[in-house]
C-alpha cells in the first residue's frame, strides 16, 4: 500500500490512531502492543514483507501526536521505528505484529559499555543504541542489566543499561542510523507538541468551566493572555514540525535539531502553565498533565538539556 | 502594465524554480551595495533612492505579484508573492517606504474602491508613484476605534473633515492619506465609520512630525481643520467600507511583510559574520550560552516560516484563515524583539578596535534595537492580539453558557 495507490492522507490516521491508543490505554504492556499492531501503527512505516504499510514518516507523525495527546505509556514511536529500520527481516515483523516491543537508548553507547534514558526497558524487549562508531545496534533486552532512574517518573522510569555482553541481534550502518535519528527527532517533536496540545486542551475547558467570583476564569483577561499564549506556541511549534517534513527549495531535506528543541521547550512551556492553572487540583494527581511533563522532561534530559539548540547554534555558526 | 512577454511572468510560467531563480538572480545583481545593512558601504539611502529602488523592483515584476493586472499587477498568485518574499527576506535590503500603500491602501481599494479609484489610485502606488499614510490612529483611539473622534459631515457633493491623528507613518512624504472618519458621534462606537482618500495637499491638513526612539521624524500628529474633499474621495459607504476592510486587513495581516522570517534569518547571518570576523566577538560564540539562544532563535526562525507557509498553502486551498494572522504578527514581533536582544549584547563588546564588519553590526543592530520596540506595538499590540487569539481563534468565554 502506498500514499499514491490510495490517496491516503497522513492526517486522516491521527483518528484511528486514537481509537486504537483508547482502547491499548486500559490494558498491560503486553496487550497495548497487540492492539497497536493491530490497528496497524506499530508498522506503519515497516516494509510490506514485514507485514507493515510501508508508509512514509509524515504518517507515524500524526499516530505519534495522539500518543502524546492521549499521554500513551508504551514505546510506540521507538517501535515503529526500529521496524522500519529492520527492512525485511523477521525481526520487523515481529514487532509489526505486537509480538514484541522496542525501545530506544537516547544516550551512551555500545562502545562505552554504559546507556541511559530509554523508556519501558523493563518490559521491552530489545533496545536500540549507538554502537560509538556512528551506527547502531539492536540489542537483546534480557542480555543486559539493567537499572531503574526513577528521579523524574517513579510509575515509568528510564532505564540504564549495562551493556558488556549484550546480545547483538542486528546492526545499523552510519547512514540508516542517522536517518533513524532524524525521523526519532520528528516523533518526539509530535509526541511533546501532542501532549501540550492534549494539556491546552483540557486548561482551556476547565478555565471556561470553573467559575469564580461569579465568572469563568477564561474571563480573566491574564487567563486568557495565558492560554491565548500557550496557544501560539503550540501553532507556531506544529508548524515547524510540518515544516520540517517538506523538502526545502532547493529538494535538500530540513534540519531537525532546532525543531525540536523548539517542540520540547514549547511543550514544557504549556505543560507547566497547564498545571499552574489548574490550581491546587494540577499540583495533585487528580488531573493527570503531571504525567505529560514528566515524559517531556525525560526527553529533554535524554537530548541533553538544551544540547540541541546549542548544537544547532554550533552548526549555524559554522555555516556562517 | 506588463506584458506575457515580461521575464517575471515567463520565468512564473516555468515554474516555481525558474521564477525563484529569476528573483534570486534579479535582485542580487540589482541592489545598491550601499543598501545592503550588512556592507561596509553602507550608508542611509535616501527617499529617491529608496523610491528608485522599489520603482525597478516594479519594473522587473517582483512588486504586485498578486494584484491583477488591470491595474498594473503582475496577476499571479500568493505562491508567487511568497516566492519573492523569500528572495526580499534573504538580503538586507531597506524596509518599503510605501507599505502603507502596496499593503493597506491598495488592497483595500481594490475591495471597496469605485474603478475609477481603482484606476487612478492602483498603478500609481505600484509604480512608486504615490506614496501613502494611514490616517487611523488618534490621541484617544489606538487600538479601540470605538473612540475614534475625527469627523465626517456631509456638504453636498463635499464632505467636511475635522479632526486629529497621530502616530501617522510617513505622512510628511505621503501624497494620500488613508483617512478613517466618522459621520455621527462617539457614541456610534463602530458605526458610522467612513473612509476617505485624501489628497495630502488639500487646504487645512498640517503635518506635524514626531521624533521617534530610532532618532528619525517618520512619525507625525496630522491636524485635519475644516479640509473638505469631493464626495469621489470617498472610499466606500459609510460602514460598508470600514467593514469590507476589516476583512481585507485580517487577510493583509496574515500575507503582508511575508519576507519577515527570512529576513530575520539574514540578520541572524549578519550578527553571526560579524562576530566572527572579530576575535573578541568570535569568543562569545564559543561560549554554550550564546550558541544555545542562537540555536532558539533558528528554532523560532523555523517555526515562523512554517507559519507562513501554511497560510499561504491553506488560503490557495480556499480555506478561511480568519484570524490567524494574529499568530504569525505576535510569533514574529516577540522573537524578533528578543532577538535584537540578543544581538544587542553581543554587539556591545565592539570597541574601536574591532573589525570594520563588526562595527558595522553595532550600529546596524544598536538601531535595529531601538525600532523593534515599536514591533509589539505596531498593527495591534502584543495584547491586542493575545486578545483576539483568546476570542476568535479559541473561542474563551467570557460569561457562563
Amino acid at each position: 500500500m502506498s500514499m499514491q495507490d490510495n490517496d491516503l492522507q497522513p492526517e486522516e490516521f491521527a483518528q484511528a490512531a486514537a481509537e486504537a491508543i483508547a482502547d491499548a490505554q486500559a490494558r498491560g504492556f503486553r496487550e497495548t502492543g497487540q492492539v497497536l499492531a493491530a490497528a496497524g501503527l506499530c508498522g506503519v512505516c515497516a516494509a510490506e514483507e514485514a507485514g507493515g504499510l510501508a508508509l512514509g514518516i509524515e504518517f507515524a507523525l500524526p499516530i505519534v501526536t495522539e500518543a502524546g495527546r492521549l499521554r500513551l505509556q508504551w514505546p510506540l514511536l521507538e517501535t515503529l521505528l526500529i521496524a522500519k529500520a529492520l527492512g525485511t527481516s523477521p525481526l520487523a515483523a515481529e514487532l509489526c505484529s505486537g509480538e514484541r516491543a522496542a525501545t530506544w537508548a537516547l544516550q551512551g553507547s555500545l562502545q562505552d559499555g554504559f546507556a541511559g534514558h530509554a523508556r519501558h526497558a523493563q518490559q521491552a524487549d530489545w533496545v536500540l543504541v549507538a554502537d560509538g562508531r556512528g551506527g547502531g545496534a539492536l540489542l537483546d533486552l534480557s542480555s543486559v542489566e539493567t537499572e531503574t532512574d526513577e528521579a523524574l517518573d517513579p510509575e515509568h522510569p528510564q532505564c540504564f543499561l549495562m551493556l558488556e555482553g549484550a546480545k547483538v541481534l542486528a546492526e545499523f550502518g552510519a547512514a540508516a542510523f542517522a536517518a533513524l535519528q532524524r525521523d526519532l527527532q520528528i516523533l518526539v517533536a509530535g509526541w511533546a507538541h501532542g501532549a501540550a496540545e492534549g494539556a491546552l486542551a483540557t486548561t482551556a475547558g476547565y478555565m471556561a468551566t470553573r467559575v469564580q467570583f461569579g465568572r469563568p476564569l477564561s474571563a480573566k483577561q491574564a487567563v486568557r493572555h495565558h492560554l491565548a499564549k500557550m496557544r501560539l506556541l503550540q501553532e507556531a511549534a506544529g508548524a515547524g514540525i510540518r515544516r520540517v517534513l517538506r523538502a526545502d527549495e532547493f529538494g535538500g531535506e530540513r534540519g531537525t535539531r532546532a525543531v525540536l528543541a523548539q517542540a520540547l521547550d514549547s511543550a514544557a512551556f504549556v505543560l507547566e502553565k497547564s498545571i499552574h492553572l489548574h490550581g491546587g487540583m494540577g499540583f495533585t494527581w487528580e488531573v493527570p498533565l503531571h504525567r505529560a511533563l514528566r515524559e517531556v522532561r525525560k526527553f529533554d534530559a535524554a537530548f541533553g538539556a538544551g544540547a540541541l539548540a546549542r548544537q544547532a547554534g554550533r552548526d549555524f555558526i559554522q555555516s556562517v | 502594465m506588463h506584458t506575457e512577454q515580461h521575464p517575471a511572468l515567463a520565468a512564473a510560467a516555468e515554474g516555481p524554480a525558474a521564477y525563484r531563480q529569476y528573483a534570486r538572480q534579479w535582485l542580487r545583481s540589482h541592489l545598491p551595495e550601499h543598501m545592503r545593512a550588512d556592507s561596509l558601504d553602507y550608508r542611509a539611502p535616501t527617499l529617491d533612492e529608496c523610491r528608485a529602488w522599489e520603482a525597478s523592483m516594479y519594473e522587473a515584476g517582483l512588486a504586485g505579484m498578486t494584484w491583477p493586472t488591470a491595474y498594473g499587477g503582475m496577476g499571479l498568485t500568493l505562491r508567487e508573492h511568497l516566492i519573492v518574499n523569500k528572495e526580499v527576506g534573504a538580503l538586507l535590503m531597506p524596509e518599503s517606504v510605501s507599505s502603507i500603500g502596496k499593503e493597506l491602501a491598495g488592497p483595500i481599494i481594490q475591495t471597496v474602491g469605485t474603478e475609477e479609484q481603482k484606476q487612478q489610485f492602483l498603478p500609481r502606488i505600484l509604480a512608486m508613484h504615490d506614496y501613502w499614510c494611514q490616517g487611523f490612529s488618534e490621541p484617544d483611539a489606538g487600538s479601540d476605534l470605538a473612540r475614534l473622534r475625527t469627523k465626517a459631515v456631509p456638504e453636498g457633493d463635499t464632505w467636511r473633515i475635522n479632526g486629529q491623528k497621530i502616530w501617522t507613518s510617513g505622512a510628511a512624504k505621503a501624497h494620500y492619506c488613508l483617512l478613517l472618519t466618522r459621520t455621527g458621534t462617539v457614541a456610534d462606537k463602530h458605526r458610522g465609520l467612513l473612509m476617505f482618500a485624501v489628497p495630502m495637499d488639500t487646504p487645512g491638513i498640517r503635518v506635524v512630525p514626531i521624533k521617534s526612539i530610532d532618532g528619525k521624524e517618520s512619525f507625525a500628529e496630522v491636524f485635519f481643520d475644516n479640509v473638505v474633499v469631493p464626495d469621489s474621495a470617498r472610499l466606500g459607504a459609510p460602514d460598508e467600507g470600514w467593514n469590507a476592510a476589516i476583512r481585507v486587513l485580517s487577510i493583509e495581516r496574515a500575507t503582508n511583510r511575508m519576507y519577515r522570517a527570512w529576513r530575520f534569518e539574514a540578520e541572524l547571518r549578519h550578527l553571526v559574520a560579524a562576530c566572527k570576523s572579530d576575535p573578541a566577538l568570535a569568543k562569545l560564540l564559543d561560549d554554550g550560552h550564546h550558541q544555545r539562544r542562537i540555536g532558539e532563535v533558528l528554532g523560532q526562525i523555523d517555526a515562523l516560516k512554517g507559519l507562513v507557509e501554511h497560510t499561504v498553502d491553506q488560503m490557495t486551498a480556499g480555506a478561511r484563515i480568519g484570524a490567524r494572522g494574529s499568530l504569525t504578527k505576535l510569533f514574529w514581533s516577540e522573537c524578533h524583539q528578543a532577538f535584537m536582544g540578543l544581538a544587542l549584547s553581543l554587539v556591545s563588546q565592539v570597541t574601536p578596535r574591532s573589525s570594520p564588519q563588526a562595527r558595522r553590526a553595532r550600529k546596524a543592530f544598536a538601531n535595529a534595537y531601538l525600532y523593534a520596540r515599536a514591533e509589539t506595538i505596531y498593527a495591534g499590540t502584543t495584547e491586542v492580539q493575545l486578545d483576539i487569539i483568546a476570542q476568535r481563534i479559541m473561542d474563551l468565554p467570557k460569561d457562563l453558557a
